[in-house]
């Protein structure tokens, strides 16, 4: 699971053990995914539920929130909407406000902090030089940061409850409908960064080594005096 | 490199296919939880920069020790093959965090197997939750691997029995909240439950050591210490047959436990091997490194077999003394031969850096604990030449 996905989760779990409710845990995936759920479930998620993608490449951030948005209606009612700031290898941060374009629910993204009260969502929400405080009536979708809690390392005993917990999986295909958005963006490549290096090597004793060296971070500007 | 590996995937798919999914579920959480708790804390626990008091909490609460209980105790009634390769994991996290945890849940496997409906009840949920620390007090100064001879005296007096004796190089002792303590009465070798509240129970100083620093190692003094004769395990006499059974199961863990070390120690020999150049190339390039590797791997390969198929023998109730034994000779006496290739590889690094050569210092202790080498081999010589072929 996505280490932030672990931040989702760990919130909604412990929203459900200060208050009431179920958390349902939902994702898009191939059918390995249902190891990621489970794992989720074992967190204290109560029931799964994976979205097998037949498709050989991953969605387009749009088409995951597309089929995602389905699935939370399938899966029944529900008050709010966590998952997390990004995924941890492509971290696109799409699929949050997408998602709540595709649900019509009020997106507060990048929180740091989650309070419920009298349905209302109040979050706070860390920008570059400040923290702004947004309020929503529930439903809402919110995503997190990492910030926001230290997700639990499930017991075995939860790891094990976990594998009793009911998972509903389900064809990608059957949720394709005629409101589905075509593929618009194609990933045609990844790879590593080519990181670029001077190679630049100083000899002479170890004081005449580090003067040049000084001068050589002096005159690309690593050190400013 | 991650704990839980394929091949031990592979390996428990072989002998348990029905519960797979479980035992790998399981054990990869396991993993996951002791590569970020505990992994990273190791060399701080050899250098006695931190103690292993809140990690092993941890790694306890977490639930290694549930493994292989029945769910009436609150266990997972996972295969005890589970738990060994659980033991192994954990010696390649930190093997004085393992060995501290497998001494502790030795004295679960005695109640478990030898205490009263009560006894199970009062101690082993606490024992194996972690709730509760345990401590395996048999050896005495006189006496190591020889418990016949033990000298602890338990003298019956009314509803009490009062224990009178020293017992030597005890893990956990002065940290743990029970002792799983034998002493000998008028029928012979007995096995008590004493509570370190108990009147007359005291703890000598923390022995220093060559490796397993992590752990705690003390005496123990039984000074007309008084429990209540409910405390007594099974009855008076018995007490030796207990200990036995509870050491055979005992050496397979402290077999894997060493698997767990010379793996990680392998790891680093093999990832350094890659790294470093000398004569215009790796030193993985060299022959003798290759060999080396080989006979390295060979070796940790092997002794888990080994500690399997003992732990597939005792899961099936068969009779697996003899393996146990050969389990724990053969892992023990691998894996202090890895570590010490493994020092070789690193070459002057290997000798002067504590953690390369703090595995070897670990493992070096398990060719006495819980059995020495010598012991074991006269118990495995035993068998085979009481066998009529």
């Amino acid at each position: 699971m996505s280490t932030f996905d672990k931040n989702a989760v760990e919130e909604s779990v412990r929203l459900k053990e200060s208050s009431s409710g179920s958390v349902t845990i939902i994702t898009v995936g191939r059918s390995d995914a249902k190891k990621t759920v489970k794992e989720a479930l074992a967190m204290g998620g109560d029931r799964g539920y994976l979205v097998v993608s037949a498709e050989p490449d991953p969605h387009d951030s749009l088409t995951t929130a597309y089929l995602l948005a389905r699935a939370i209606e399938r899966a029944g009612p529900f008050d709010l909407v966590l998952c997390a700031e990004g995924s941890s290898d492509v971290y696109a941060g799409q699929v949050g406000p997408m998602l709540s374009e595709w649900l019509a629910l009020p997106f507060l993204g990048y929180v740091r902090k989650v309070e419920i009260k009298d349905r209302v969502i109040r979050c706070e929400q860390t920008l570059e030089e400040s923290v702004r405080v947004l309020e929503a009536e529930l439903p809402a979708l919110v995503s997190v940061m990492s910030e926001i809690n230290e997700p639990r390392y499930p017991t075995l005993l939860q790891i094990m409850q976990a594998s009793k917990k009911p998972i509903e999986e389900v064809g990608s295909e059957l949720l394709i409908d005629g409101r589905a958005p075509p593929r618009l963006v194609t990933t045609v490549g990844m790879t590593a960064h080519a990181m670029s290096r001077k190679r630049v090597i100083f000899e002479g004793s170890p004081e005449a080594t580090s003067r040049k060296l000084v001068e050589a971070l002096r005159s690309e500007g690593v050190l400013k005096r | 490199m991650p704990l839980f590996k394929p091949e031990h995937r592979q390996l428990l798919k072989m002998l348990h296919p029905a519960r797979e999914e479980e035992v790998s579920d399981v054990l990869s959480g396991l993993a996951a939880f002791m590569e970020e708790k505990i992994s990273p804390l190791s060399p701080k626990f050899d250098s006695l920069a931190e103690k292993i008091t809140s990690a092993r909490k941890s790694l306890l609460e977490n639930g290694i020790c549930l493994i292989p209980y029945p769910s009436r105790y609150g266990g997972l009634e996972l295969p005890f093959s589970a738990y060994t390769t659980a033991i192994e994991l954990a010696g390649a996290a930190d093997a004085s965090v393992a060995l501290s945890v497998a001494i502790h849940n030795t004295v679960a496997d005695g109640i478990f197997l030898f205490g009263n409906e009560a006894q199970k009840k009062t101690y082993l949920p606490g024992i194996i939750s972690g709730k509760k620390l345990a401590s395996f007090s048999l050896t005495e100064p006189a006496s190591g691997s020889d418990a016949k001879a033990v000298r602890t005296k338990a003298r019956r007096v009314g509803m009490e029995y009062v224990l009178n004796g020293t017992k030597m190089f005890i893990t956990n002792a002065g940290e743990a909240d029970l002792y799983f303590v034998l002493g000998a009465t008028e029928k012979g070798p007995s096995s008590f439950i004493v509570e370190k509240s108990a009147p007359g129970l005291e703890f000598g100083e923390d022995l220093p050591k060559l490796g397993m620093r992590g752990s705690r190692t003390s005496e123990l003094r039984l000074t007309d210490c008084r429990i209540s004769a409910e405390n007594l395990v099974g009855r008076e006499g018995e007490g030796f047959e207990q200990v036995k059974t509870m050491l055979n199961s005992s050496r397979i863990v402290m077999g894997a436990l060493c698997v767990g070390v010379a793996q990680v120690a392998y790891e680093k020999a093999v990832t350094y091997s890659k790294e470093r150049k000398a004569f215009g190339g790796r030193i993985s390039d060299f022959q003798l490194t290759r060999e080396k590797v080989a006979d390295m791997v060979t070796g940790i390969s092997a002794a888990r077999l080994l500690c399997l198929y003992a732990s597939r023998l005792k899961e099936m109730g068969l009779e697996f003394s003899s393996e146990a034994s050969q389990a724990k000779v053969f892992a023990t006496e691998t894996s202090v031969r890895v570590c010490d290739q493994v020092i070789q590889i690193f070459g002057g690094l290997g000798y002067t850096s504590e953690d390369v050569h703090r595995h070897w210092r670990d493992a070096r202790l398990l060719t006495i604990g819980e059995g020495t080498s010598e012991v074991l081999r006269m118990l495995i010589a035993s068998r085979e030449l009481a066998k009529s072929l």
